[in-house]
């Protein structure tokens, strides 16, 4: 049963001011805890900073700051999660990420017309996984908007 | 004889015949004279013996008077004693009131009690108010008694001015006869002086008779004053009897009064044991807020180091905490390296299915491992709360029991006040009880004072009685002197009668009484004699002017004495009243004594009453005795001036009998004259005849 299979990717879910959000694996390079940020003088506030990992420097984005959530402290289950898009290597700060789940392209809608606006730009669709509700990430056009953030490379 | 002729000779016969006839008359008339002169003396005897029993009558008046004084005065000193027993017993129920007052716990009722000590105090000031007014009475009686023994020293002084009189009234008649005597022709001038002797003597029958008459009026007014002492006497003893009665209700009130006294000991000793109760329950409830204390501080010990325990388990789970942390670390990491295996794997495509698998696996025992370490955190973290809730719970359990053992102890403190405050009430219970037994032997006193009180009216009685029967025996002699001074102015008024008979036959003979000079003679000595006699009664008229103003003075003193008990009477209501208001204070210092022994209140109101009773019955004597006392000194006054009277009486009787003696030996001379007078004439008609 190819078809099935073949239309189903697996995805890297994350916790965001208590909403589950997942991203492709394909475009993770990598996760780790939060450890040392350095920070960049005249970044944007989104931007905390700097890190340094497997011999790159990534910037590393808060998604809260990102979205317009408060901020919130970091703690053990803070993750980095590295995503390489459009050409461009960023890290992302989230609550937490835990889990790696296949999900069926079929059960991804596109986003509402209701919910215009920022927030509707960075949405791929909402797909449904048993009762959650996991918002699809458009990594592209969360990295793509480019305003300032720095590419090293 | 040649010198007479015949017809001369027949009328000298017949003037010598009349003469001779006249002479008879007069001998017959000095006869009589010499009759009624010893009626005259015989009464005069009788009179001096009625007036012997009758002194002796007054004597024996007088001392069973200074008897009954004297019965009245140890009436006056038992009742004395009977005031000061009453203070005395007054001053201890201050006593007791004090240690009431000192008591904390002391009675209401005993205020009620003191408000009639201080009633039965009013009604004692009232007496005394009225004693005053009795002294008073007494002041005004002396001042009568004063004035009415000026009355008599103004009497006697008229006596003497009537005396002088007579003296001077007696050295002009002496004068006169000595005149007569030396100027008069021996036969006419004897005649002469026979016939004013004669005069003389009648003048002075006259005056005796006077006398005799004013002897009978004041025999007269000694009778009135004697039965005035008389219904006195009577007055006196009914005082007495009431002074019985007074007694018998003292000596009842005295029987309470004791009787309330040692009913208030034994409610002072029930008071007592209960106060020893009270005492032993004290310390027993000491003992076990000490016992209780040392539990508290067991309780404290056990605290602290439960609490220290749950501090220690509260560190322990603190260090499992840590190294759940450490667990719940290794368990993240081990979820990042199985999700960065399974990236890996999805990107090796179908060779690293089998990875991705295992990936998974380790994935899931490390959210597993993770799941039990946020329970174990859980559960740490309730423990911690508990520990903490039980760490506060054992200080807060501490501190009850810190506060239990302040509490306990000032239990304690206010247990060994209670003690204190129980043993100073025991002391005063032991005053109140030592007060107690002084009121018994006060009240002891009072029952043998009220008990000699009436012994002594009872003398009073017996002695007022022989007062009254000698008063009657008085009465009766005086009555016989009454009746005998009668007979003597009757025998005067004979007397007079007599004289003038005399008179009449001397002044037909006066011309041819020669010899009667030698009887003027006689009786010029008779006069100096008289005068000698007039003079003594003088002197002795002097003597009672000086006793009557002496008896003034006395009277004055008795007054000013009487003053003096007035003011001390003045000074005992003051006191009396101070003592209220002290009582009054006691009252209001009494009032907060609201809550115990009633029946102490009722014993001391019977006390009180008792006490009262006995206040008037006293009241009563002492006016009584009052009574008493003044109706003796009226008596003693009476008295006095019934001995004045008598010896006056006594003066005019002797100088009575004294004339009549005179008057007797004038008659004897003339009886001797008139024979001589007879045989001159004999001898002259027998010449004549021859």
């Amino acid at each position: 049963m190819p078809d099935p299979v073949a239309r189903s990717e697996p995805y890297i879910l994350f916790e965001l001011a208590g909403t589950s959000y997942g991203i492709p694996s394909r475009v993770v390079q990598q996760m780790e805890m939060v450890e040392h940020i350095t920070p960049v003088p005249n970044a944007p506030p989104f931007v905390e900073g700097v890190v340094f990992l497997r011999g790159q420097v990534i910037p590393a984005i808060n998604l809260r700051e990102r979205f317009g959530f408060p901020k919130a402290p970091y703690n053990l289950r803070t993750r980095l999660i590295v995503v390489r898009a459009a050409g461009r290597t960023v890290g992302f700060i989230v609550d937490s990420a835990r889990e790696f789940v296949p999900i069926s392209t079929e059960t991804i809608q596109p986003p509402p017309e209701g919910i215009a606006g920022l927030s509707g730009h960075y949405l791929a669709g909402i797909a449904t996984l048993g009762q959650r509700l996991v918002l699809i990430l458009d990594v592209e056009a969360v990295i793509g908007q480019g305003e300032a953030i720095p590419t090293p490379i | 004889m040649p010198l007479f002729s015949r017809r001369s000779d027949n009328a000298l016969a017949t003037e010598i015949a009349q003469m001779r006839a006249q002479m008879a008359q007069i001998v017959h008339s000095a006869d009589e004279v010499n009759r009624i002169a010893d009626q005259v003396t015989e009464g005069a005897a009788a009179q001096s013996r009625s007036l012997d029993d009758m002194v002796s009558g007054v004597n024996q008046m007088a001392a069973s008077l200074k008897e009954t004084a004297g019965q009245a005065e140890s009436v006056a000193t038992s009742t004395e004693e009977l005031v000061s027993s009453i203070n005395e017993m007054a001053a201890s129920t201050e006593q007791v009131a004090g240690n009431a007052t000192a008591l904390a716990t002391a009675v209401s009722q005993t205020a009620a009690s003191i408000q009639q000590i201080t009633a039965s105090i009013q009604s004692i000031t009232q007496a005394a108010q009225e004693m005053a007014a009795s002294a008073t009475e007494v002041n005004g009686a002396m001042t009568e008694m004063a004035s009415s023994v000026k009355g008599v020293a103004e009497d006697t002084e008229t006596l003497r001015g009537s005396i002088n009189e007579t003296a001077t009234a007696i050295e002009e008649m002496s004068r006169s006869v000595q005149g007569v005597a030396a100027n008069a022709d021996e036969l006419a001038s004897a005649a002469e002086e026979t016939s004013s002797a004669i005069n003389e003597m009648a003048a002075s029958i006259e005056e005796v008779s006077a006398t005799a008459e004013n002897l009978a009026a004041s025999v007269e007014e000694t009778s009135t004053t004697i039965e005035q002492m008389a219904r006195s006497i009577q007055g006196v003893a009914q005082n007495a009897n009431r002074i019985n009665e007074a007694a018998a209700t003292s000596a009842t009130s005295a029987t309470q009064l004791d009787r309330s006294i040692r009913s208030v000991a034994a409610l002072a000793k029930q008071a007592d044991e209960t106060t020893r109760r009270v005492a032993r329950d004290a310390v027993e409830g000491g003992s076990t807020t000490e016992k209780s204390i040392q539990g508290m501080g067991r309780v404290r010990d056990a605290m602290s180091q439960s609490a220290s325990v749950i501090r220690e388990m509260g560190r322990r789970s603190a260090e499992i905490g840590s190294i759940v942390d450490t667990i719940n670390l290794l368990a993240e990491r081990t979820n990042l390296l199985s999700l960065n295996a399974s990236i890996e794997a999805a990107r090796a495509g179908e060779a690293g299915r089998g990875f991705a698998v295992v990936a998974e696996e380790i994935r899931n025992l490390a959210d597993r491992s993770a799941k039990a370490t946020a329970d174990i955190s859980a559960i740490i973290k309730a423990l911690q709360e508990v520990a903490n809730e039980a760490v506060a719970s054992s200080n807060e359990g501490l501190r009850v029991a810190e506060e239990g053992t302040r509490l306990a102890e000032g239990g304690l403190e206010a247990l060994h006040k209670i003690l204190n405050g129980v043993q100073e009430t025991s002391q005063l219970m032991a005053q109140i009880s030592r007060a107690t037994e002084e009121q018994l032997v006060a009240s002891q006193s009072v029952v043998s004072a009220v008990n000699t009180t009436a012994e002594q009216a009872r003398q009073a009685t017996v002695a007022t009685a022989e007062q009254a029967k000698s008063a009657a025996n008085i009465v009766q002699a005086v009555n016989q002197m009454r009746k005998i001074s009668q007979q003597v102015a009757q025998a005067m008024g004979e007397q007079g009668r007599a004289a003038r008979d005399i008179i009449k036959a001397a002044q037909s003979t006066m011309n041819l009484a020669a010899q009667v000079r030698k009887a003027t003679i006689e009786q010029a000595k008779s006069t100096t004699q008289v005068m000698q006699a007039v003079e003594l009664m003088r002197r002795s008229a002097a003597n009672t002017t000086r006793a009557m103003s002496e008896q003034a003075t006395a009277a004055d003193q008795v007054a000013k004495e009487s003053d003096r008990l007035m003011r001390v009477i003045a000074g005992v209501t003051k006191a009396l009243n101070e003592q209220s208001a002290g009582a009054n204070q006691v009252t209001s210092a009494v009032e907060s004594m609201r809550r115990q022994a009633d029946q102490v209140a009722k014993a001391m109101a019977e006390q009180a009453r008792a006490g009262k009773d006995m206040h008037t019955a006293t009241a009563v004597i002492t006016r009584q005795i009052g009574l008493i006392s003044r109706a003796n000194r009226e008596h003693s006054t009476v008295a006095g001036q019934l001995l004045n009277g008598l010896a006056d009486v006594r003066r005019v009787a002797d100088r009575n009998a004294q004339s009549a003696r005179e008057v007797r030996r004038a008659l004897a001379d003339l009886l001797a004259q008139a024979q001589t007078f007879t045989g001159v004439m004999d001898r002259l008609g027998g010449n004549k005849v021859k």
